[in-house]
């Protein structure tokens, strides 16, 4: 049976033509939106293993925690990839960060964490030079951009931690970051021009690493 | 012809109300069966992204990669998420107003109009995130996206507010001939 042709099926009076209008009202308000909209939810970007590993160390470290933060420096993914990638890291980094972790000082586990996501940060920023000269040109923006916001991840931890001891690298490394991300979220992406920002990052970044480690071998 | 106002209210047509009732109906399963099956959905899409590394943008750097893969998963939950919530809604919708159509519309082919475009646009509508979650492997998230409102969500949820605005129209005609 169809509603054309339907008798009386129901009993209760149906409200006022105003209260029904007010009703749709409301609906259309709360359901045009989302259609106009599409609402697809939102995202955000959400810690990996190692970083989310520093952030427990570093308040840790705060906290003068020093037992909990050894215990999670030893069981964590941050020393697991700090060993993996050993080669291209400072001498002794690892010892170093365990010792100042056992003998209670913060600031040169502070360091020692540092120079490791800095070395994160800048071969990301070398892997992104050495895959934008062999990517094909339409891809580079989008290639671009996404190491641009993986650099950003780690250095982000960082930047505070870079700008008390070596403020010149860090402003080099945020301003060469902000030219970067122009060239590749403009509305005409300029790709083919990132190469060269993302050189000043890794020499920048590689100045904090090697000061850093000097620092660290005057002081032993 | 217009007809006069009903003293009482009238059912929807029973194909109207059986979609209704069909679209909570997958609701409640697809709510469950996010649940049940949350590990393989993820297993799945993320060997069907791993196939794909051209189309999500993978790079082979892990740093880069993982960030890629987690938005593109998380957008697949939340896609079969919205499905769930937007088909339990638009179930309800489609009773309530197909209920108001069939009570006030002036004549029958008015009222047939109402409810069929009330009923195809709700029920239609949500199946876009369903869509777009499903599409999010092999087409990426923003592709996947723009597909589902080409083919699901501009139609289906353009005919559900044309409805909704052809309803509110004669409601006002019929204040105004009242008054």
């Amino acid at each position: 049976m169809t509603a054309d042709t339907e008798p009386l099926r129901t009993s209760n009076r149906p409200p006022t033509a105003l209260t029904v209008l007010a009703a749709l009202a409301t609906i259309i308000t709360a359901y045009a939106a989302p259609v106009f909209a599409h609402h697809v939810g939102a995202y955000t970007p959400r810690d990996n293993e190692i970083s989310a590993n520093f952030k427990q160390l570093k308040f840790s470290l705060e906290a003068r925690k020093f037992d909990v933060a050894r215990r999670l420096y030893d069981e964590g993914a941050l020393r697991k990839e700090l060993r993996a990638r050993a080669g291209g890291l400072p001498p002794g980094l690892d010892d170093g960060v365990r010792a100042a972790l056992q003998r209670g000082d913060a600031p040169d586990a502070e360091r020692g964490l540092m120079v490791f996501v800095v070395a994160l940060a800048r071969d990301l920023a070398l892997e992104a030079d050495r895959q934008l000269s062999a990517a094909p040109a339409d891809a580079r923006a989008a290639i671009g951009r996404k190491f641009l916001e993986a650099i950003w991840r780690y250095y982000n931890l960082v930047d505070f931690a870079v700008t008390q001891r070596n403020a010149r690298a860090a402003t080099t490394v945020r301003l060469a970051f902000d030219e970067a991300e122009g060239y590749v979220k403009a509305a005409t992406p300029a790709p083919e021009r990132l190469r060269e920002p993302l050189r000043r990052i890794v020499h920048a970044l590689t100045g904090v690493i090697e000061a850093s480690s000097q620092s660290a071998r005057r002081d032993s | 012809m217009t007809e006069g106002a009903h003293p009482t209210w009238r059912l929807p047509p029973a194909p109207a109300l059986l979609v209704a009732l069909l679209l909570i109906a997958c609701a409640e399963i697809s709510g469950a069966s996010m649940v049940r099956f949350k590990l393989e959905l993820a297993r799945w899409a993320r060997g069907t992204m791993l196939a794909r590394p051209e189309v999500h943008g993978l790079v082979g750097v892990r740093d880069v990669d993982e960030q890629i893969m987690d938005e593109a998963l998380t957008r697949f939950d939340g896609g079969l998420r919205l499905f769930h919530m937007h088909a339990e809604g638009m179930g309800t919708i489609i009773i309530l107003t197909t209920m108001v159509a069939a009570t006030w519309a002036p004549t029958p082919g008015w009222r047939r109009a109402l409810v069929a475009l009330l009923t195809a646009g709700g029920a239609g509508y949500p199946v876009g995130y369903l869509v777009w979650a499903a599409l999010i492997p092999f087409r990426g998230v923003e592709d996947g996206k723009r597909l589902a409102e080409w083919l699901v969500w501009i139609p289906f949820g353009g005919a559900t507010i044309v409805a909704m605005w052809l309803l509110v129209g004669v409601l006002v005609m019929r204040l105004r001939s009242n008054g």
